[in-house]
């Protein structure tokens, strides 16, 4: 990240932002033009080379997307499904090669089958319809089960506009520090897949001093099987906004910023359409509701890299910098968004701050284990007789969930990987052990993550299991550490010579390269992918075998 | 540089050591143990952390032997009571898997790369004792394509192992942004631009970037990081004032190339085009190599005695015949202290004369002046590093991105912080004005209007500091009633700049807690130069911006040796040390050291000196290292004054224009072939180290002074830097504590007391003259404008580029001519239009002086009826257009306003005019 760069990009505040015009300037082509970069690189006083590289980071800003009318969904969830086979075919009779992409993870593992075409998701049969689809005669609707375990705090029926005027009334009533201290009694950590206490960072960057400060709704949903910010997005929006002003006016800070990801249209879409809401009820904008607070959301809308889930580089995506990870200290809340504090938190931890306010912190935290509160929102993908986002209350046995909930497998399943491509891989056999929170997860040597729960079907070789991770890996490393940029690319290619049969992986080397991945790498991408692979090993060590030699 | 706490203590490797706040792992465990400990290759001296290699992982636990955590020490703060373990089995495992997993995308042919023996990669993967790697066989980069394509800088990125220094130094050192990554991933890779070649890119040549790589992906020509050079010598820039130190290699007398260290507190190694790849004049073929007397109109080369001879007799005689005063000087601002100091001695103690006179009177005579009016001093009062501690800096007529290109870099860097107040007053929108919080774009002849604008604004404001004011100044009140007399709507059309935006600036300039001005010849070279130079000071004083870190009046000196010429006494009315020469107790000290009686009435300035000689009264002139015929305004004047006189002496480098017209010419030496010191605008004295022997016969010029000097029966030992600072220490009351010795790797910022000590901030208690003093100026139009405003409708202004040093005899010799080709001439779009010119016509620019030649560029860059160009390439000349005006107090030249009209070129003056 640069410095300068963070700077130069804020010269125009936020209602003209770099990003965007890149996003804007792609809108035609699939990617911006050599004299849209450079009348931006002027415009923002920066270097023709600071927009290129940025832009080219990409996969709907590079210039490889030009021309690209289609793409299929590649995430984990629709390749265990073994569809997409079948989605390319079907593509292939109305589109030429060229035309056809992919995106990871359309969010549409309960159907999965999923592809994207102009602005829409599809899923599930649609792929049987190409061309009514380009008839636009197809909705492209989804449906997907809602249900709980326990209290529903956010799946509960919407009170839409209704709802977030209680919210802001309260906390504006009972002033920044009651907000701020039932949400440090709710104990609620973040829900993005790191668990850092949400009270913790608001009043870090509450007692930063800064005139310019950022809430950051990190909605770019990028792990494989979650869909849960994508309900939250698309059905609850209002208690995402709610939940990010109560965070603005805790903190001071005036701007709100939603970083969606491109994958979700629709998500855009509802979000916006609540946003302007809200506006017209005149929650939005200068000395809301007569107090002295003062809020403004935006959307950004991001342009495909996995990465930028990551909240450093997340910021830097929305400067306009190239989404690397940076270094820390200094942390957001010191100097985030163009070097100013920011909190940048997860849809869900966000959306949850409503129930906090509105039950108490008090209640929250009589839910769930002693060191998971709450409730968590959990993905099934189209495994399950009854796919959907579920709520349940943290520390509920796994199997209840999978079984009372999900209804069980249609199918044999041999494994499950909860909580995204870095989250762990568990046997079937473990499932039993586990309760939701991140406690057991983590003594038993797996990761709770976003809680996204996609299965590995009986059938599906552990090998190519693995080598479609590192494929994912290797294509998401931003390349800032060397370990990342370098060991995932390597590990793929082992991976995919054992799997296509060309060689087998030494294993020594591998574990070196595992180690080195996971302690030598900047960020949880490199440091965290070891961890499905690690589990595979010991679960699936017999099945993995003749891949390996000593 | 911050101090130990009490209470802050660490351990590594099991020893326990204080920790400075702020300090990171790394920092910690080198500056106790220096660089072995901890491999790095991503981390660099002048670059902030990064945290890309993971080389320099190190582990961590809270207590002696609890758990550790595996830690980047480069970007990881040190933390009370951390145990920190830098080479467990663990750390080294892993260091070593790294640099294997880099050498699956790296050439192994280190045997026949350019920084072999030199190259980080090559050093740590040595370090963490590679043997072999065992990957198979995948995707790498070794086909990339190299860049040949820029006179200096080389790429090959299949070298590259993505550590971004080089990204990083053009950003936050350079602050250019040409080098991005690009790409993701594996596929990451270093883009210039658009990902084009160097040569099409908005590179500024400034070398940062091969500097910083850590193998051979960026380089430059010169090979600068290969490990060939017999000898190393630190030196000093012969360019501009920053006075950057220099890493000369060089091979069997022959230069290799030059770096810049990072221990400089200077420059921290960086350093710009010239600095670092214009050397190669230095052994150009047009050096001059033998003394040259002019016989019949044809240079014929001499020994030494003869040359000696044929001044020596013609100075005596004309000594005798028309008196001292008939002969005169012009010493060298390119020279060394010591060498300013023997050519002002040589008139003063030898002809007996004052008519001695060097460049500061072209640049920054008003600044002297009106610095000494107002404080006592004509000195920069700070140092670039307060940059550091200020909040505001304040621009004015100066373009430092190209004049002065490092500090330049850390005025954009400090302009680009959203925090940071910058005020630019340029009628020119130059780079820093871009970035610049306030860019108020005057005309060219205003800087006195709007400046009384800015303090008529604080002092109506209130915002005047009451008590600095009443503790250290004087004449505040009357100062404040003229002030206040000001009449703003007048003020506000003269100049051009919208009142409301002046006052902006005034008031962050007032409110700023420490504010800092820097000023070049866009206000010197005017007629109304050393009031603005007054103003300037008015404005420090008013606000209490004085005689503190990160406050002051910085001018921003232009020649690596302008500082140094005043200072050793080559002036008119100034002896060396600035003391007055026409004042008895003076003259007595000087008598008393020269031996001699000197004289004590002011000699010629140099317009006088071409007057003088014009009029007949002047027979013989002798100019070391100055090119006056293509420098000082009014050409065809200047040439008429030199083919007046009877004798004229030059000494030089090159047959320059001046130098043609000589009657004899003295071969000297560059900076390059001898030893001395400079002194820098931040009145820095630095040591000079000769790296090659002169070439061919020439001398060194301070040698060839002494030798004239001996020659005329003053005795006057050879020349030594030792020997020569003894002296001078003797006679410069603020040189007494210097010497060769004592100067060390970075110098000393006069007054050196006489234990050494020196004194990077002047006024801090109070001013040298007791109390500041206020002086008000009112604005007055150029005469150049009222007497030929109405004919000559445009106003020229003159400046300069990055890759050309004025009169571009050095630079034009090297690449950088290859870089920047040629003068041109900014024009308004709608001027351009009116006048049927496009980009890259010839524009014939006629003053009432001459006509000249020059390319058009269209740019928005200067207002309408603004025009501007530069002076650097004598197949212009356009000094054949300015004019005579000059500062009515300092006879600066006002190279600054020049009434002309221009049409599109018919092409009679497509070549050079020069009769």
């Amino acid at each position: 990240m640069s410095k300068n760069l963070s700077e130069l990009s804020f010269r125009k505040g936020m209602e003209e932002n770099l990003f965007e015009s890149m996003g804007i300037a792609a809108r035609k082509e699939g990617s911006p033009g050599k004299d849209d970069l450079d009348r931006l690189a002027q415009e923002f006083l920066i270097g023709k080379s600071s927009v290129y590289g940025a832009a080219s980071f990409y996969d709907f800003l590079k210039e490889e997307n030009k021309g690209k009318q289609v793409y299929v969904c590649n995430g984990t969830a629709c390749v265990c499904a073994g569809k997409q086979g079948q989605v390319q075919a079907a593509l292939h009779h109305h589109f030429r090669a060229e035309q056809i992409g992919h995106m990871t993870c359309l969010g549409r593992c309960h159907e999965n089958a999923a592809f994207h075409y102009r602005g829409k998701n599809y899923s599930g049969s649609a792929f049987e319809h190409v061309e009514a689809i380009m008839r636009k005669e197809d909705p492209g609707h989804d449906s997907y089960h809602v249900g709980q375990l326990g209290p529903a705090l956010l799946t509960v029926p919407s009170s839409g506009l209704d709802g977030v005027h209680s919210v802001l009334q309260s906390a504006l009533k009972q002033g920044r520090d009651w907000a701020l201290g039932e949400i440090k009694t709710a104990q609620i950590r973040g829900r993005g897949g790191a668990g850092f206490p949400m009270g913790f960072k608001l009043e870090s960057c509450q007692q930063a001093k800064s005139e310019v400060k950022f809430i950051v709704c990190n909605a770019d949903e990028g792990d494989p099987g979650a869909y849960s910010d994508r309900y939250l997005l698309e059905q609850q929006a209002h208690l995402v906004l709610a939940g990010m002003m109560v965070a603005g006016f805790i903190t001071g800070a005036e701007w709100g910023i939603l970083y969606i990801r491109a994958e979700y249209p629709e998500a855009v879409i509802q979000v916006q359409s609540a946003i302007d809401e809200i506006r017209k009820a005149g929650y939005l904008g200068k000395q809301i509701l007569g107090s002295n607070f003062s809020f403004d959301l935006k959307i950004i809308q991001a342009q495909g890299a996995y990465i930028c889930g990551e909240e450093t580089a997340l910021i830097s995506s929305i400067e306009g910098q190239r989404p690397e990870v940076r270094t820390r200290p200094p942390f957001p809340t010191q100097a985030g968004l163009f070097n100013k504090p920011t909190v940048v938190n997860n849809v869900e931890t966000l959306a949850a701050i409503p129930a906090i306010l509105g039950l108490g912190g008090a209640y929250y935290a009589s839910l769930g284990t002693e060191k998971s509160k709450g409730t968590k929102l959990v993905s099934l993908d189209s495994f399950f007789r009854k796919p959907g986002i579920y709520e349940v209350e943290m520390g509920t046995p796994l199997a209840q969930v999978l079984e009372d909930l999900g209804g069980g497998f249609k199918e044999a399943v041999k494994a499950l990987q909860i909580g995204g491509p870095l989250g762990g891989l568990v046997p079937v056999s473990k499932i039993r052990d586990l309760t939701l929170d991140y406690e057991s997860f983590s003594q038993q040597g797996f990761l709770l993550g976003h809680a996204s729960v996609v299965c590995i079907p009986r059938e599906f070789p552990m090998i190519d299991f693995l080598e479609h991770l590192m494929d994912f890996a290797q294509y998401e490393s931003c390349g800032k550490c060397f370990p990342c940029r370098l060991g995932t690319k390597r590990g793929h290619e082992m991976l995919k010579a054992a799997k296509e049969g060309q060689a087998t992986i030494a294993r020594e080397l591998f574990d070196d390269l595992l180690d080195t991945l996971q302690q030598g790498s900047l960020c949880a991408h490199g440091g965290g992918i070891p961890l499905p692979v690690r589990n595979a090993l010991q679960y699936f060590s017999e099945e993995l075998k003749p891949y390996f030699h000593s | 540089m911050s101090t130990t706490q009490p209470g802050l203590f660490a351990s590594f490797n099991g020893k326990t050591h204080a920790f400075l706040p702020g300090e990171t792992i790394l920092q910690f465990v080198r500056r106790i143990e220096g660089d072995n400990l901890i491999p790095t290759l991503c981390d660099a001296p002048n670059l902030d952390p990064f945290g890309s290699c993971r080389v320099c992982s190190v582990e961590v636990g809270l207590s002696a032997d609890g758990p550790r955590k595996t830690m980047a020490s480069c970007h990881t703060p040190v933390a009370n009571g951390y145990h920190i373990h830098t080479s467990t089995p663990a750390i080294q495992k892993l260091r070593k898997n790294i640099i294997e997993l880099v050498l699956t995308d790296h050439p192994l042919e280190c045997l026949t790369c350019e920084v072999n023996g030199n190259c980080e990669l090559q050093t740590v993967a040595a370090k963490v004792g590679i043997r072999e790697v065992r990957y198979p066989a995948g995707e790498d980069h070794l086909d990339r394509t190299k860049d040949l394509s820029h006179p200096y800088m080389r790429s090959d990125f299949s070298k590259c192992i993505n550590c971004y220094r080089c990204v990083r130094a053009c950003d936050e050192v350079q602050g250019q942004f040409v080098l991005s990554m690009a790409g993701r991933g594996f596929d990451s890779h270093i883009v210039k631009d658009q990902n084009v070649s160097f040569n099409e890119s908005d590179c500024v040549s400034c070398g940062a970037c091969a500097q910083a790589c850590p193998t051979a992906a960026i380089s430059d020509v010169f090979q600068s990081k290969a490990n060939n050079a017999e000898a190393i010598t630190r030196t000093i820039c012969n360019y501009c004032g920053v006075g950057c130190n220099l890493e000369v290699s060089s091979t069997n007398g022959e230069i290799l190339s030059i770096q810049a260290p990072f221990d400089a507190e200077v420059n921290q190694g960086h350093t710009c085009l010239k600095g670092r790849f214009a050397f190669q004049f230095y052994k150009h073929p047009d050096r001059i190599t033998d003394p040259l007397i002019k016989r019949n109109g044809v240079f014929e080369k001499a020994t030494w005695d003869e040359a000696y001879d044929y001044i020596a007799v013609r100075f005596q005689s004309y000594i005798k015949d028309f008196g001292p005063d008939s002969i005169a000087g012009i010493s060298s601002a390119r020279c060394t202290n010591e060498e300013n100091y023997l050519m002002q001695k040589f008139f003063r103690a030898v002809v007996r004369t004052n008519n001695i006179d060097g460049c500061a009177r072209v640049c920054h005579s008003p600044t002297a002046l009106g610095m000494q009016r107002t404080f006592g001093t004509g000195a920069a009062t700070n140092s670039i590093e307060d940059l550091k501690h200020t909040n505001c800096i304040l621009v004015i007529g100066a373009n430092p991105t190209a004049g002065h290109p490092v500090t330049g870099a850390k005025l954009k860097q400090f302009a680009m912080k959203s925090g940071n107040v910058s005020i630019v007053i340029d009628p020119r929108r130059t780079d820093l004005a871009k970035y610049a919080t306030y860019h108020l774009p005057i005309r060219p002849g205003t800087n006195v209007a709007v400046l009384n604008m800015m303090l008529y604004y604080i002092i109506a404001e209130n915002l005047a500091d009451q008590h600095f004011i009443e503790s250290r100044t004087d004449g505040f009140e009357d100062f404040k009633q003229h002030v206040l007399n000001v009449d703003i709507a007048q003020m506000e059309a003269v100049c051009g700049v919208d009142r409301e935006l002046v006052r902006q600036a005034a008031m962050a300039y007032a409110k700023a807690p420490n504010a800092m001005s820097f000023h070049g010849l866009g206000v010197t070279e005017h007629s109304q130069g050393t009031f603005t130079v007054v103003q300037i000071a008015d404005l420090a004083m008013l606000t209490g911006n004085i005689g503190r870190k990160g406050v002051g009046v910085n001018p921003l000196r232009g020649q690596n040796n302008v500082q140094g010429l005043a200072d050793m006494g080559v002036q008119p009315h100034q002896g060396a040390g600035y003391l007055d020469v026409t004042n008895d107790d003076v003259n007595r000290i000087y008598n008393e050291f020269y031996g001699v009686e000197v004289p004590k009435h002011i000699g010629y300035k140099i317009p006088e000196m071409f007057n003088a000689a014009i009029e007949g009264k002047l027979k013989a002139m002798w100019i070391m290292g100055e090119d006056v015929v293509q420098t000082d305004p009014n050409t065809n004047k200047v040439k008429k004054a030199l083919n007046n006189l009877d004798l004229f002496v030059v000494q030089e480098l090159f047959m320059t224009e001046t130098a043609k017209l000589a009657d004899v010419i003295l071969p000297g030496a560059s900076f390059l072939e001898k030893s001395g010191t400079f002194t820098n605008g931040e009145r820095r004295i630095q040591r000079v180290n000769k790296v090659v022997d002169p070439i061919g016969n020439s001398k060194p010029d301070g040698q060839i002074v002494i030798d004239l000097m001996n020659r005329m029966g003053y005795p006057q030992p050879d020349y030594t830097p030792e020997g020569m600072l003894a002296e001078i220490s003797q006679i410069v009351p603020f040189f007494a504590g210097v010497t060769w010795e004592n100067l060390g790797i970075n110098g000393k910022q006069w007054p050196v007391n006489p234990d050494g000590t020196d004194t990077k901030i002047l006024h801090e208690e109070s001013f040298k003259k007791g109390k500041g003093h206020f002086l008000f100026h009112p604005f007055k139009e150029s005469n150049e404008i009222v007497k030929h405003g109405k004919e000559y409708p445009f106003i020229l202004t003159t400046n300069r580029d990055l890759e050309h040093y004025n009169s571009g005899v050095q630079t034009r010799r090297t690449a950088n001519v290859e870089i920047n080709t040629e003068d041109l001439l900014w024009i308004h779009p709608e001027d351009a239009a009116e006048h049927g010119i496009r980009d890259g016509d010839k524009v014939c620019v006629e003053s009432p002086r001459g006509k000249v030649d020059i390319r058009a560029w269209v740019t928005d860059g200067v207002k309408r009826g603004v025009l501007s160009t530069t002076f650097h390439f004598p197949e212009i000349m356009v000094n054949l257009v300015t004019s005579d005006e000059h500062c009515s107090e300092s006879m600066c030249p006002e190279y600054k306003v020049v009434a002309v009209r221009i049409r599109k070129s018919k092409g009679q003056f497509a070549e050079r005019s020069l009769v």
